[in-house]
């Protein structure tokens, strides 16, 4: 007898989430298979890729990343310049500087220059705190208001400033809210659970479940995801059927791997390439675990991984 | 040297001399002041909160004090140095575990209705109620010029003729006094005696004309509290009835801590002065002054207590229990008498400990599973302890596990700033308005009693009424604003339930959000123990037909709130039984009945122990749990 094969799809499916508008917009999630799995059933949305900047500009980043911004005089050029880049489906603004406990910028300094941002660009955007839950909680808030209209995804409420940002972002601006925990599916279930109690359309979330570069306590990011995704799918649990995004350059730029320089570090060979090599590992591990979006920095990685995309799709 | 003065709201004060640069609060354990400082004293739990009346302590300030009530004087004792001679205020709610010792009033039927209804039970499934101590009537023949035999072997060979059996102890205590005794009474004597089946032992002897008193003590020895009842050993009736706060407490709140403070140098001996010299002989002299007998008369005790807590009572070392593989010196010891450790009563009298059956399986639990019978049915029932250690025991007439998970000692009051143990001036029971926040409570102690703090009862219904009511989340913060809550200045939410002018101390009594994360933390590890368990067995819930509930929490739970809460499995509640102080009665049934006691001998072997620990998903099921009423909302379908 035929091998017949069975479809491994599921009843439940992720939510979709539009982000963004006009001819560029995205939407992430809305698939009913395992990562990938597009021999069960077709997924409708290929995970989507995007690039990351931030208010410092080119100060803080890797010399080989900053060859490709050259000519850019302010973060407003630097959008346009990513924007331009291959395989770019979205566009990451992280203020970093807010952060009380580094350069402290103003929230009105950062707000004018997302606003110079949302001038430059129409792509989808995706606007990132400065990790500083009390500091988020006024800096994103007025970045809801800031692209108010744009549909943007506010990454993100966290479980010490979910209300100020959800109700920002969620209720009072119509934006997508992102969802952060710190790799528990329990935490990232009770986050979606204290968003949708306050009011914010489940339908409009995007989690966050935490991240770490290959090689770096991965291992529990990596589970977190396949267990949210084995949840939200096989036991169809609603308030896990949020889509996944996966902020990896802040995360892979950071390690040794991509920091120590060839003249400390002969025996490891070109910089560059390692970076690269730790982006693209990571976002390729993160995409197969389930995640639905992932946020990167080299224009290698991006051209990398959105290709690799588009032959597993 | 600086002169402390410390003062009390309903006592006198107490002077002493302390060097400059001296720990307020170690002046105060050094001069047996009670100041409650459960995460040992280093700042962490705001518990040790004194005000300061008179000259200048160097304290910092902390996230526990407010601006205003450091401007009043408030100060946490255990960051305060002395540097001048000062006065301070000790609140009653930061000396509430010490609380005065407390005798029961016997004439409330409800104070005795469980050991009734016990020795019913206990008669029920067949078990006799019954000790082998026993009063004989001896009657020996003057000595004479030509009858010289000595009073000893005239004594033992009257006792043979009177028993039959040709093995008779008599012990040191019982030599001393007998001249007087016998001539006294013309050699005839009653004599309390002691019958097994090898041998006779003589406890005492007393003139025939007296009616001997044959006393026995059973006791609970807790983390945070101790209670104990004097029996009379004949007829099974409770004489008194009294409780107190475990002295060792000061050493730290938890048994880890009091491990850790056990194996500093003297440290055995500390420990075992505090539950021993402080605790434990002052309440049996008071239970012995109510019952109106001779501490001399009680011939046995029953003692039910965790692992830690009859490792530190006996000075054993208790480090091991702490330690991995976790073994303790003892499951079960039957060669212990009081006069080895200092107990105060007769001193022959053997002590029987509830035996272990794991480093955090005590005896507590195994007279515990004894009381609520579990053993004897053939459906299946839970018994849950709630102490500062979680308990549960689960199984039927054919088999039974156990387990145990740290709760912390919230369900006593600890670890909660207005928390406090279930006796007077304890809030036990609340209500809230759903649109005003007003509350309604009633407070343990006689008609009037003022509000001092919050007992375990207490802070369940106080969570499961802010919750109802809307005012936190399932996460326990507070989302709604009213006059009865507070922000202070780093932004931590409370709820005031009695403000200090409603209250009976000098401080509000309310419940922060720090302490409700405390409890629901506590109540996630009760819950995502039991549902850990039932899962490594293969059970489910639903195959559950009783749930009993033991611990000193409060009179009684409200069981709906508790499930509300997602402290217990949402099943009806007809199914709980809330069954008081179990490891008081299970001791009880031991000291009373010694076909009892051979029974929890038999049900602690016949108990498996599952070390939570060692179980890949409790972790998870813990994080879980850590939510109103649980982040799987599917587990509690009775709650909208």
């Amino acid at each position: 007898m035929a091998f017949t094969a069975k479809s491994g799809k599921f009843s439940a499916s992720i939510n979709s989430v539009e982000v963004g508008c006009g001819d560029k917009k995205i939407v992430l999630g809305g698939e009913n298979v395992l990562p990938f799995y597009t021999f069960d059933a077709p997924v409708e949305n290929a995970p989507k890729v995007g690039v990351e900047i931030t208010d410092s500009g080119l100060e803080n980043e890797p010399e080989c990343v900053k060859k490709y911004y050259e000519g850019c005089e302010t973060v407003a050029d630097m959008a346009k310049r990513a924007a331009s880049f291959e395989g770019v489906d979205f566009l990451s603004f992280r203020m970093d500087g807010g952060d009380p406990n580094g350069a402290n910028k103003s929230t009105e300094e950062l707000i004018a220059m997302l606003k110079e941002i949302v001038a430059a660009v129409d792509l989808p955007l995706v606007v990132c705190g400065c990790k500083h839950a009390e500091k988020d909680a006024e800096l994103l808030a007025k970045a809801a208001e800031a692209v108010d209209g744009k549909n943007a995804l506010i990454l993100a409420a966290k479980e010490e400033n979910y209300k100020q940002v959800g109700a920002a972002a969620g209720l009072a601006y119509k934006q997508v809210v992102g969802a952060e925990s710190a790799v528990d599916i329990n935490l990232a279930k009770q986050l979606n659970v204290l968003l949708t109690q306050l009011g914010v359309d489940g339908k409009s979330i995007v989690m966050n479940v935490g991240s770490a570069a290959a090689g770096y306590g991965f291992e529990y990011a990596v589970s977190t995801m396949d267990r949210v995704k084995a949840a939200a799918l096989a036991q169809g649990d609603v308030t896990l059927q949020m889509p996944i995004i996966t902020p990896v350059a802040s995360e892979a730029w950071g390690v040794k791997e991509a920091m120590a320089s060839e003249a400390d570090m002969p025996e490891w060979g070109d910089q560059e390439e390692r970076g690269i090599d730790m982006e693209v590992e990571t976002a390729a591990a993160v995409l197969a675990s389930g995640s639905d979006a992932v946020i990167l920095k080299h224009p290698v990685s991006i051209k990398t991984i959105s290709t690799m995309i588009k032959e597993l799709m | 040297m600086h002169k402390v003065t410390f003062k009390f709201e309903n006592s006198e004060d107490v002077t002493v001399f302390a060097a400059f640069g001296e720990s307020l609060l170690e002046v105060a354990r050094k001069t047996n002041v009670a100041i409650d400082a459960p995460c040992g004293g280093n700042g962490a739990c705001g518990k040790c909160k004194v005000k300061l009346m008179g000259g200048t302590l160097d304290s910092k300030k902390t996230s526990h004090i407010s601006d205003e009530e450091y401007a009043a004087g408030w100060r946490l004792a255990c960051i305060s140095k002395i540097i001048d001679d000062v006065e301070v205020l000790v609140p009653d709610i930061a000396s509430a575990y010490k609380s005065r010792m407390k005798m029961a009033d016997l004439s409330s039927a409800e104070e005795v209705k469980i050991f009734e209804e016990l020795k019913e039970q206990i008669a029920e499934v067949g078990i006799e109620l019954k000790n082998n101590l026993e009063v004989i009537d001896v009657t020996m023949s003057a000595p004479t010029l030509d009858d010289t035999m000595p009073d000893n072997e005239r004594f033992s060979w009257a006792v043979e003729e009177v028993t039959g059996m040709d093995k008779i102890r008599v012990p040191y205590s019982v030599i001393k006094k007998m001249a007087h005794v016998f001539r006294a009474s013309d050699f005839h004597v009653k004599a309390v005696i002691r019958k097994t089946g090898k041998d006779v032992f003589v406890y005492d002897v007393l003139p025939a004309s007296e009616e001997p008193v044959v006393a026995g003590i059973a006791i609970d020895i807790g983390t945070t509290s101790v209670s104990a009842i004097i029996i009379d050993m004949l007829n099974g009736a409770v004489l008194a009835k009294g409780s107190a706060g475990n002295g060792q407490i000061r050493y730290g709140a938890d048994v880890i801590n009091r491990i850790i403070e056990s194996g500093k140098p003297g440290g055995r001996e500390k420990l075992q002065d505090a539950i021993i010299k402080e605790t434990l002989n002052p309440l049996i002299l008071n239970m012995c002054a109510s019952a109106k007998i001779k501490p001399a008369q009680v011939y046995r005790l029953a003692i039910g207590a965790n692992t830690t807590m009859n490792h530190l009572l006996m000075g054993v070392d208790a480090d091991p229990v702490r330690m991995e593989p976790y073994i303790p010196t003892f499951f079960k010891t039957n060669s212990l008498f009081a006069s080895d450790i200092g107990l105060k009563v007769n001193p022959d009298a053997h002590i029987i400990l509830a035996p272990n059956i794991g480093s955090y399986v005590g005896g507590d639990i195994t007279a515990g599973a004894f009381v609520s019978m579990i053993w004897n049915k053939p459906e299946f029932s839970i018994f849950i302890d709630l102490g500062t250690n979680g308990e549960i025991v689960f199984g039927n007439s054919d088999f039974m596990m156990s387990c145990a998970c740290s709760a912390g000692p919230a369900f006593e009051g600890g670890d909660i700033s207005c928390g406090m143990r279930a006796t007077d001036g304890a809030i036990e029971a609340i209500k809230l308005d759903k649109e005003t926040l007003e509350p309604t409570y009633s407070v343990i102690g006689d008609p009037g009693t003022k509000p001092v703090g919050l007992c375990g009862s207490g802070i369940i219904d106080m969570i499961a009424e802010l919750f109802r009511c809307g005012v936190i989340n399932p996460k326990g913060q507070i989302i709604r604003e009213g006059r009865r809550i507070r922000r202070d200045e780093f932004g931590m939410g409370s709820y005031i339930i009695a403000f200090e002018e409603e209250a009976g101390s000098v401080k509000d009594v309310e419940l922060t959000e720090a302490d409700i994360d405390s409890f629901i933390r506590a109540k996630g590890a009760i819950f995502s123990a039991i549902r850990t368990m039932l899962s490594y067995c293969d059970f489910d819930i639903s195959m559950i037909e009783n749930v009993y509930v033991a611990g000193g929490i409060g009179s009684g739970i409200n069981m709906g709130n508790a499930i509300e809460i997602g402290m217990f499995p949402d099943i009806p509640v007809e199914m709980y039984h809330y069954l008081g102080n179990t490891s008081l009665a299970g001791a009880y049934a031991m000291l009373y009945s010694t076909e009892a006691e051979r029974k929890v001998y038999e049900i602690a072997q016949n108990m498996t122990y599952i070390e939570l620990s060692n179980v890949p998903t409790y972790m998870d099921e813990f994080v879980a749990a850590c939510f109103v009423p649980h982040t799987d909302k599917s587990l509690f379908p009775s709650i909208q």
